[in-house]
């Protein structure tokens, strides 16, 4: 065995993709292209290796069509005409895979000139998909994203099930189109186990990120634009016991947090728990929506079986739909709901996702239905169990509830998720159900996550079941290769400007990685540690990311020594269970290995790097500046 | 002052007043980072007793008190629990629940 450590020093990928940028806008500059000479950039932003940038100049204004012609017939091309100009700088989206794409460049005179732009092999980790029943007419230009909930990349899908679209980078959580076109995301980098990122990301469809917000609790699960364009993005506070437990409304210009919601003060946090639940993720909250006709915010807390409705301006309780089994009697009375109509027919959500409100004022989640009761000795197995999206009418004034529609529940253990998932309600009666957590094993559903099975055992399969109904008749279903978090049905472009040139900016600000006040008297070392423990130390603008691999209960610490002393950040190697894995992006397959991430945020100046290894502290011959 | 006990030393010990319990485990990380903190405590609270009881070694007296995991500290005053401690937790934390019971 050898000794050895890796580091790695990189610039965050907004300031990689404002170099290129700059590079290609100035090669375009001192060129002279045309419509029949175009400036061709594949892959311009580095994530998406299924598009491209065309640039030229035309001597009047005129609007160009971009086409990317279909591999069969002309009514799968993807097409869109831009805005007016004489300097064109078209994003062109949509290309195939594996392929030399044709793609038509025509004027608003009818001139034109046809580009063949070759793509690579998609990497191996994308997700295929297996079966897909719908048509063109149905689908439009609509393309369905899925948003990654492991190690498989987000990715689009075209009518035939076509990859059209996809992210080498693993973002995470859900995926929304803002109001100025831009999507938003998780940020795919790691800030904190099992799925915390650093923020959410705006970006375009060619990957070209405008903006991370970084959050001193970072992201997990859900966001949601206001009206004015502030965020209202999920978070927790790092220095309570408890996570998943707060909402924050994050200014869109300059990342400033300007008001915090905190469940812990208008839920009790020990009453109806679900099967998942502990005493730290009480809540597990993942989903956010804000209703504009009652102002109020309505929250998923998958850990108390409970839809919540909150006043937005003060934070007070309105009420919670959920089985009432477990809640104190005099919350009972005030707060939750009376199923009438179809009482026969009527089932309570359980460990539910992505709660929304329709504009009938109608509650609708994806009911995962884990474990389908509240008390242990009535827990349903996954293979006896159901999935379904499911909408509710209720009655604020008589505080009573009535099941109008529910999908997925005939269907029985095949389309059962117990996680993650997501409903869509376009219209009434018009309804997508993504039931994209679907784990079986030996031939049953499976009663552990899909992110904690061995994917490479025979006998374990996971998959994800996208259907959409409309009027009771389904119109689209896919099934694909994996587990996805969330489906979301869009166009690749939009009406706006689908890509603005200028660097992108990193807003908000990581928390000040908590240290450890105690500096353990143990002998140094000038020896690298053995190379077993695989010693990466990756280090970019605003944090370090250490991995090592070491066995349990193995005495470790990272140790940065400057001038003004050490600041010593303790590595856990104990076996952590996670009772909750919504996105195994930061999964590790050998539980031996860790993360730490350490936030630059209050460090100042340069810092030798030191890991303590039981009964060494190892010098690792890198130093890193903050 | 700390000191290494296994049941029956625990069984035939005077244990009027206030001390700590700690049952660790030999396989944990953090445990081994709290006998650091300890050392530290100690030092601090020259006259407080913190008695360190081996998790698998004990298993009868870590079920009649009720410790299921490690690191684990029993903050005792006369032979009864005033309050625990689970997992590995920092000096300032430590010291301010020995101060509660000293």
């Amino acid at each position: 065995m050898s000794n050895r450590i890796t580091y790695t020093c990189e610039d965050h990928l907004i300031t990689k993709q404002a170099k290129a940028e700059k590079a290609f806008l100035e090669t375009f500059e001192k060129g002279d292209y045309t419509l029949g000479n175009p400036l061709v950039i594949e892959n311009p932003y580095f994530i998406n290796p299924l598009c491209a940038l065309v640039l030229f100049t035309t001597p009047q204004e005129t609007a160009a069509t971009v086409t990317v012609r279909g591999k069969l017939v002309e009514r799968e091309d993807v097409t869109h005409t831009f805005a007016p100009g004489k300097v064109h700088r078209l994003p062109v989206l949509g290309l195939y895979e594996d392929f030399a794409n044709t793609v038509d460049i025509t004027l608003a005179d009818g001139t034109s000139t046809t580009l063949t732009i070759k793509t690579g092999k998609l990497p191996a980790r994308v997700s295929r998909c297996r079966h897909i029943s719908t048509s063109k007419d149905y689908l439009g230009d609509d393309l369905m994203f899925l948003s990654t909930a492991g190690k498989n990349s987000p990715a689009a899908y075209d009518y035939k099930g076509n990859i059209r679209w996809m992210l080498t980078v693993n973002t995470m959580f859900d995926l929304k189109r803002a109001e100025n076109g831009n999507l938003l995301t998780g940020s795919p980098r790691f800030c904190r186990m099992p799925y915390n990122a650093t923020g959410l990301i705006e970006f375009d469809m060619l990957g070209k990120i405008y903006k991370e917000y970084r959050l001193p609790g970072n992201y997990h699960h859900d966001q949601w634009e206001m009206e004015d364009g502030n965020l209202l993005i999920l978070t927790q506070d790092f220095h309570t016991d408890t996570v998943e437990d707060q909402c924050v409304l994050v200014d869109r210009n300059t990342g400033d947090i300007l008001k915090t919601w905190d469940f812990k003060d208008c839920l009790p946090q020990d009453v109806a728990g679900s099967g998942s639940q502990d005493p730290h993720d009480w809540f597990h909250n993942n989903s956010v929506w804000y209703d504009k006709k009652t102002n109020s915010l309505t929250l998923s807390g998958r850990h108390q079986d409970a839809i919540i409705n909150i006043d937005y301006e003060t934070g007070e309780l309105n009420w919670i739909v959920g089985d009432p089994e477990g809640w104190p009697q005099e919350m009972v009375d005030k707060y939750f709901f009376t199923p009438v109509g179809d009482v026969d027919n009527f089932d309570w959500q359980y460990e539910q996702h992505a709660a929304l409100i329709t504009p009938e004022g109608d509650v609708m989640c994806f009911d995962n239905g884990q474990y389908r009761a509240k008390s242990k000795e009535n827990h349903l197995k996954n293979k006896d169990n159901f999935s379904r999206g499911v909408r509710y009418r209720i009655d604020t004034e008589k505080m009573e509830i009535e099941q109008v529609w529910q999908y997925g529940k005939e269907r029985g253990q095949e389309f059962m998720s117990p996680y993650i998932c997501n409903v869509e309600y376009y219209a009434d009666g018009h309804y997508m159900i993504h039931s994209g957590g679907i784990g079986f094993e030996n031939g049953y559903a499976a009663d552990s996550l899909g992110a904690f099975l061995d994917k490479s055992d025979p006998k374990v399969e996971l998959r994800s079941t996208t259907v959409e109904e409309k009027d009771g008749i389904v119109l689209y279903e896919m099934e694909t290769e994996g587990n996805f978090y969330r489906a979301e049905k869009l166009p690749l472009y939009h009406d706006g400007d689908n890509v603005t040139f200028g660097p992108g900016r990193l807003l908000g600000k990581l928390d000040v990685t908590p240290t450890f006040d105690t500096d353990p008297d143990i002998e140094e070392s000038e020896e690298l540690p053995d190379e077993w423990h695989n010693i990466i130390i990756e280090e970019d603008e605003d944090r370090l990311v250490f991995h090592g691999k070491f066995e349990r209960g193995t005495l470790a610490m990272l140790c940065l020594v400057g001038e003004e002393g050490s600041h010593n950040y303790f590595i856990n190697t104990a076996a952590v269970r996670h009772l909750a894995m919504c996105s195994g992006a930061f999964l590790e397959d050998d539980d031996r290995d860790v993360k730490l991430n350490v936030s630059k945020e209050g460090l100042k100046g340069r810092y030798t790097v030191k890991l303590i290894i039981n009964d060494k502290k190892h010098h690792l011959g890198v130093s890193i500046h903050a | 002052m700390i000191k290494e006990i296994n049941t029956e030393e625990y069984d035939a010990m005077d244990k009027s007043g206030a001390m700590m319990l700690e049952f660790y485990s030999k396989t944990c990380g953090p445990c081994k980072m709290l006998a650091f903190v300890l050392k530290d405590i100690a030092k601090m609270h020259p006259d407080f007793p913190i008695y360190t009881v081996d998790f698998d070694e004990n298993v009868e007296l870590k079920e009649r008190l009720g410790v299921k995991g490690f690191p684990t500290m029993l903050l005792m005053k006369d032979g009864q629990e005033a309050s625990r401690m689970e997992g590995l937790k920092q000096k300032p934390a430590i010291a301010k629940e020995i101060e509660a019971i000293a």
